[in-house]
Parts: C-alpha cells; structure tokens; sequence
C-alpha cells in the first residue's frame, strides 16, 4: 500500500527504501505460514521502470525550475524569484529532498512582499521543519508569522482565523515534541474546528487528543474548566474524539477509576501515533499523579483501602506513588502504614519560616564571605595560567 | 674572599643603623652572587650580626643557606644546626624589617617546611610557621603562602588544632610579598584546610573551602583544582545530598573540562541519585582502585553512610507509622534487626525524632519539635543577625573603596559618555576588574539588607 502511495510523489530513494523494508519484513514473518508464502510471491516487484522514469522526470523538473529561477533573477522581478522558489522548494519536497526543500522555502523569504506572503513561506518553512523534527525552528517561525499575521488581520478578519489555527498547531505540536506540554495544550486549545485543516500535518481529531491530554497532564482543575470543558470551540474538537472527552469528563468529575482505565485502553492506539507515542508514558504518569493531588485535595485523613480501590491498585503501590508526591511536596501528607490512612499534614508557617530564614540567612554569609575573598582574590590577580607564563609574575601584582 | 662577606656585613650595619632598608635590600639583592660562593663563611657573618637589629640582614644570609638544602643533601646533623639557626631567627626577628622583603622570608619557610615533610618531622616547624605568619601579617585576616605551609604541615603530622585558627579566620586580603605569591599558595591552602576541616567532620566549612580552591580566576585547569573538585563533589553528597552545579563565577575552563578528570565520580554522584546502596557499592567497587589513589576511599565510604541516613530521614518525612520490615524493604537494608539499629542510632543522633514499638515492630515518626520560641534559638538568631551585619559593613566597605577608585570612576565616566548601545557590550568586554566586581558587589548588598530586614523583622515578631 505504501509503496503505491509512494509512487504518485517523486520520491524515488524512498520508494526503494519502503521497498526493501517490505521485502524485509515478510522475510522476518514465519515462512512456514501458506498465506504469507503467498504474499511473497505476490509481492510487487521492484518497478524499475518507473524508478528510471520519475527520476528522469524530477531531472528535468528540477532543470527547468532552476533555469526559470535564474531567468527571474537576472530580470530582477521580486514577485517572480519568490514563486520560483516556492516551486522549487515544492518539487524538492515531492522528491523527498527535505533539506534542500527548506533551504528553498526560507531563501524565498527575501522576496516576500506582501504579509501574505510572508505568511505562506512560514507556512511553508514550518512543514518542513516538522518532517524534520527541527522543533525549534517550528517555534521561531511560528513566532515570526504570528508577528507579521496580526496586521494583517485587520484586512481580512475570516481567512485569518484559518492561518491562526494552522500556526496555532503547529506551535502546539513543537512544544509537545519538546516536552513543554502546558503550552502546547494551551496553543491547541486555541485550535478553531471549522478551520482546522492542516491536512500534511495533522487531523482535527489530532488535535483534539493531542489537546486533551496535555490538558488534563498539566492544567489545574479550574483552567480545566474554562479551557477546555466550557469552551466552545474545543467542546467541538473533543466531539470528534468521544473517548478523549470522556476521559476528561470522568476526570472533571472525580471518577478517577474510570478515567484511569479509559485511558489504559487508549493507550495502544495513542503508542502508535507519530507525535504522541514518546509522550504517552510521561503524560500519562502525571495525568496519574495529578489525580491523586485532587483526589486527597479535600480530605484531612484519606483511608487508603478506599483510595486504592478508587485508583485500581493495590494499597502497597499506592504507597509507593505517594512517597515521590510527598517528599515533592505536591501533597501535604503523612502516610500511617499501621491503619493504612493518609494524614494530611499541618504546616506550622511559622516554624518554616524561621527554618527558611535560618537557611538563606546561612546562605547569604556563605555567599559574602566567598565574595568578599574573591574581591581580594582579583584585587591580587591571582589565576591559575600555564605554567610558561608563571615565571614572570612578579610586576603584575594588582592593578588597583 | 672573606673581604668579601665583611664588607657585605658592613654595609648591612651601616645601612641598618642609618634606617635606609629598601636601599638595604637593593644593595643585597646584588650581593647573591658573593654571598653564594662564600658559603663556608656565612656562619661567621651570621655571628657578627645582631638578630635584634640587623633582621634583615640576617634573612638573606639564611636564605642562603637554607636555598642550598635543595641543591645538597644535607645530613641530619647539618639539617638540625640550621633548622635551630632557623627557629631563633623567626622567633626573634623583627618584624618590620622582615616585611621588607617578604618573599624571601617566605621562600625560606617553604624551603624548610618541604625539607621537614620530607624527613618526616612536620610536627616540629608548626610552632615556628605560627610565628612566623604573625611576623609576615599585617593583619591577622590576611593570607599569606606560609597558610598553605602550615596546613600542609598540620596535615603531614596529623596535627590539626594549631591550624585551627588560620583556617577559620575569614580572608580579606592576600600578601603579595614581593610578587612572589603564586595561585599555588591560594590554592593549596584552601584544598588543605578543606581537608582539614573533612578530617575533623565539619563538612560545611570543608566545603566551603574546596569551593574557594575550585572556583579560582583560571585560564588553564591545575592539578590541585581537579583534586579539589573531586573531594568537593564527595563533601557536597554528604552535606547536601545532591550536587547541582559549580558557583556561577567559576571559570569556565573549569566548567567544561573538570568532567573529564572525574569520569568515576560523576558515576558515583548517578548512582548517589538512586538511592539504592546496591548501585553506589558497585560504583565504588568497580572504581576502588582510582579511588584508592586519589586517596578518597574514607570521604566515598562517609558518602555511602550519608546516603543510608538520607534514605531514612526520607521516610519520616513520608510516614507517620511504618513497620520495621517495611522500613528495611524501603531503605534496602538486609532486615529488620539491621533496620531497628540504624533507626537507634540516629534516633540517639538526634537525626531523627521517632520512636520504636517493640510489640508490633512499628515505628512513629514525628516532626521536628523545633518551635523556634527558646531562648537560645533567640541567642542563635541574634548571633546569626550580628554576623550578617558585620559582613554588610565590610561590603559597604569594599564598595566605598571602589565607588572612590579614581580607575573606576574614570571608567563609569568614559561608559556614560558613549552611546547607549554600546554600553551593554562595554561593561561585559571590559576586562577590568574594578567595573567585574563591583557589580556583583552592589547586586549581592541589596540582597544583604533584604536577608537583614527578614531576619530583623522576624525578631520583632
């Protein structure tokens, strides 16, 4: 399937290299098996001829475009070098030639005249970017579109909301890759469901996972509320994904259990996706913790039987759990493992602030002393140097 | 040749009598030559001299002849005339004249202290150094290179306690005898006292002075400083339990390649973050052998110790009840019994504040009872307070000093006078070290009044 996908693009070393994966893979599989005996004799064979054909066929492509692109430059029409370079770096893309592709897309930049422009060749930069996996330069484009977006807006209010949504993912979508997740559930949030077609980077419903559960990771209960349940736009994002709203309905109401075991069978699905699958642990882990803070949240003393039974487990790895969250400090608690109940924990906020000022009063006299050294240190120009240049140290003593 | 050294011991009284020292030592300065090939005639010119009156003087023949121990092997005997001649002489020399020429005071004491270590008889030039920094001072927190001597000797005789107070006292300024006060001196002292103070258990300060010794202005990554380094990332594990980074001010030569030296304990400092006795035994075990030559293996074993005691403070922290089984299962340690003892002694430590029920092998844990209302916490916050205050005065001080350099206000002046954009670019390129320290210097006495007002306001509480 892959391969005849493969075959509409340009892409020709991928071609080759989905085919030998194919050809791999069904080699790796059981041969005793009848059917998959089968498979590989249907096995499509390697289809040189059209490898020759479309590589001659980008040859040619790239010539031409290279040809017109110079043809632009030396009339010098801004306007035209611009498209010349969005089509050069469009071909690049469908032959699979990422970087050369940005390299088109971003020297198109000098040309742009309008903000409309300049809109689409961030676009454009930006997709390329997330093929590579350059987060960083997602984000700095991200920026640099949103920048010259907002004066555009007042021209046209309606397609802008389009653009806004597009930029809106994708930033989401760098700050999930880097691990940032509160910003990324908030740029998704902001995701319109009306515009939300980004079709090369991902779907509505994407998003509204993506969303989701970056939310519910990172959010507070009351953000949680105004951002993501009472909000209108996302509501319909989350209608896409009924698993993912319940999720966080279960979650809003309290029902841990059934949140917790909701998420369990999402889990397989949500290894699979592309951005998600090396997230999924480390946002799972702290859906997890964060109910367990809300869990005890209203209590003074919680009996753990009960609060194991609510979060699926046993009351040993129950105590295990709340060991890291408390010695965190995220939950003001004391374990009694003799009755299994959990104490939550008074603060005497005077006795901490004396162990506080104590402390910082320690540190501050440790830090002069070390200044007050240090100045006589400098004063004296003493540094440690190679060893050739020890010999004449005696004329430069302080120059002060 | 005699004529030689009698109008050498001439020229030295007449010279003492009229009171013109720096032409005293000019003169002498060059005299080396006459003085070096008239060896066998140095004890006679000694004679004549008067230690009283002609100190100086006296200094540069001694000089002399303890610069030659180097050179020859002296026997015992020999060794003992001088080292004798050598003691009378810091005992009873003057000290103002002796601080005209400080460097070479100091370069003989160095000699004699290498000599001593190297005959094994450090504990006997402990006495005589002590003195001898009093006489090279000019004021008792100055340092001198005869600390790091001194240190070394205290060290080599495992003798800390005359030591003691020069490694306590805060540093304020250095000598610069002569020029001839090298980083060595700087840092040997602050990674002997360092050891010093981790021979005696008192890790705060240990620290604070392998700090100093690592922390040093370097272009170049010493030997000393690596050492440093590593003893400075044991104590941090056993005061702190954790080890983040250096001081923001170390340079950056040390930054980057200090790793390099100390591949082993950056391990060790892993496996110390895993809380697990297990890991850290292997580690230590594994490496034992550069451990053992870096002569660290006491400091690593303290860490591992300092480990097991985190991981029970850890508990009481997290559980009000807990049975022994448990207590041992969390800690990694090999079973109840085991589990009960650390419990009592550190019970008996005052670490920890809890108590054993013997029936149901349960164990309570409890809060610090600490309620900061006594009267000697009062006393110990007003010592503290006192302290702090001392210390603002003497950066007032020091930020008078530069406020008045007339090369500072010079500076400040050709910066306000250029345009605004360079000014940034200016104050981080130049390389004086006026304009450096005096903005860490203003930064941190602002935080000094805010620490001040908090701890005077929660006295009026």
């Amino acid at each position: 399937m892959a391969t005849t996908y493969v075959k509409k693009t340009l892409n020709v070393a991928y071609y080759q290299e989905v085919h030998n994966k194919l050809i791999e893979a069904i080699r790796s599989s059981d041969p005793n098996l009848p059917d998959v005996a089968g498979a590989v004799n249907q096995l499509p064979s390697l289809d040189s001829h059209w490898m020759e054909h479309t590589s001659k066929h980008a040859g040619t492509l790239l010539e031409k475009l290279d040809i017109d692109l110079k043809n632009y430059k030396s009339n010098s029409i801004k306007e035209s070098i611009r498209r010349g370079f969005d089509d050069l770096g469009s071909h690049y893309l469908n032959m699979g030639d990422l970087n050369n592709a940005l390299k088109c897309y971003s020297r198109a930049r000098d040309y742009c005249m309008s903000p409309k422009h300049l809109v689409n060749m961030c676009l454009n930069v930006i997709k390329v970017c997330v093929y590579l996996g350059n987060w960083s330069h997602v984000l700095t484009y991200v920026n640099k579109a949103e920048a010259t977006g907002e004066f555009a807006e007042k021209e046209k209010e309606g397609q802008n909301q389009h653009i806004i949504t597009k930029l809106k993912c994708a930033a989401g979508l760098a700050q999930l890759a880097t691990g940032k997740y509160k910003p990324a559930a908030k740029n998704f949030l902001q995701a319109m469901v009306d515009h939300c077609d980004f079709p090369e980077l991902l779907s509505p419903n994407n998003v509204a996972v993506y969303g989701g559960l970056c939310a519910l990771a990172t959010f507070t209960r009351q953000e949680l509320q105004t951002h993501v349940i009472n909000s209108s736009s996302f509501k319909l994002l989350l209608e896409l994904e009924p698993t993912i709203r319940e999720i966080v309905f279960a979650f809003y109401k309290s029902q841990y259990g059934r949140c917790l075991t909701l998420l369990e069978e999402t889990r397989p699905n949500l290894l699979l996706d592309i951005y998600l699958s090396a997230h999924v642990k480390k946002l799972y882990a702290q859906i997890r913790c964060k109910a367990l803070i809300q869990y005890f949240s209203p209590y003074k003393l919680a009996d753990m039987v009960k609060m194991a039974d609510a979060f699926n487990c046993s009351v040993s790895s129950l105590e295990d759990e709340l060991m890291p969250l408390i010695l965190d400090g995220q939950i003001q608690a004391r374990i009694d493992s003799q009755n299994k109940i959990l104490h939550a924990r008074e603060i005497d906020h005077r006795s901490t602030t004396f162990a506080k000022t104590l402390a910082a009063g320690r540190e501050y006299i440790h830090r002069t002393k070390a200044l007050i050294l240090r100045n006589a240190v400098i004063g004296n120009n003493i540094c440690v140097q190679p060893p050739s240049k020890n010999g004449d140290h005696g004329p430069n003593t302080g120059n002060r | 040749m005699a004529g030689n050294v009698e109008d050498f011991v001439n020229n030295v009284r007449n010279l003492t009598a009229q009171g013109h020292f720096s032409q005293l030592c000019d003169y002498m300065n060059k005299s080396w030559q006459v003085l070096f090939k008239n060896m066998c005639h140095l004890d006679t010119a000694l004679e004549a001299l008067d230690l009283q009156e002609h100190s100086l003087g006296m200094l540069y023949i001694l000089y002399v002849k303890v610069s030659m121990l180097t050179s020859s092997n002296a026997s015992a005997e020999e060794f003992e005339q001088l080292f004798f001649q050598y003691q009378l002489f810091v005992t009873q020399c003057i000290s103002s004249q002796v601080q005209y020429s400080t460097g070479n005071f100091t370069q003989m004491c160095h000699i004699i202290t290498q000599e001593l270590c190297k005959r094994k008889m450090a504990i006997r030039g402990i006495r005589s150094l002590c003195i001898a920094i009093s006489k090279v001072q000019t004021e008792p927190s100055q340092l001198t290179s005869l600390h790091s001597d001194l240190c070394q000797l205290c060290l080599d005789s495992k003798c800390f306690k005359p030591a003691f107070p020069y490694i306590t006292v805060e540093i304020s300024d250095i000598a610069k005898e002569n020029g001839w006060y090298e980083c060595k001196h700087f840092l040997s002292y602050y990674y002997y006292s360092g050891m010093i103070f981790a021979a005696l258990k008192q890790y705060g300060r240990a620290l604070y002075c392998f700090e100093q010794a690592v922390s040093c202005p370097a272009t170049v990554v010493s030997h000393i400083m690596v050492e440093a380094y590593k003893k400075y990332i044991l104590v941090r594990l056993i005061v702190e339990g954790e080890f983040l980074s250096l001081p923001k001010y170390t340079s950056q030569v040390i930054t980057r390649f200090v790793k390099l030296f100390t591949v082993e304990y950056n391990e060790l400092v892993q496996a110390f973050y895993t809380n697990d006795p297990s890991k850290i035994n292997a580690v230590v075990e594994s490496h034992t052998a550069v451990f053992a030559s870096d002569k660290n293996l006491g400091l690593i074993k303290q860490v591992v110790a300092s480990m097991q005691k985190r991981n029970i403070q850890r508990l009481t922290k997290t559980f009000l009840t807990l049975s022994l089984s448990d207590v041992a299962a969390r800690t990694f340690l090999q079973g109840p019994e085991e589990a009960e003892l650390h419990l009592r002694q550190m019970i008996e430590d005052g670490e920890i504040i809890a108590y054993i029920d013997q029936e149901s092998h349960m164990v309570s844990f409890y809060d610090d009872s600490e309620k900061y209302n006594t009267a000697s916490m009062f006393k110990e916050i007003d010592k503290q307070i006192q302290n702090v205050t001392e210390l603002d005065r003497k950066i007032a001080n020091l930020d008078q000093n530069i406020q008045v350099n007339p090369m500072y206000v010079q500076k400040v002046k050709t910066i306000s006078t250029q345009d605004e954009d360079f000014d940034g670019g200016l104050l981080s390129t130049s390389s004086s070290s006026t304009s450096t320290s005096s903005q860490p210097l203003s930064m941190l006495s602002s935080t000094s009044s805010r620490s001040f007002n908090m701890l005077s306001k929660l006295m009026f509480k």
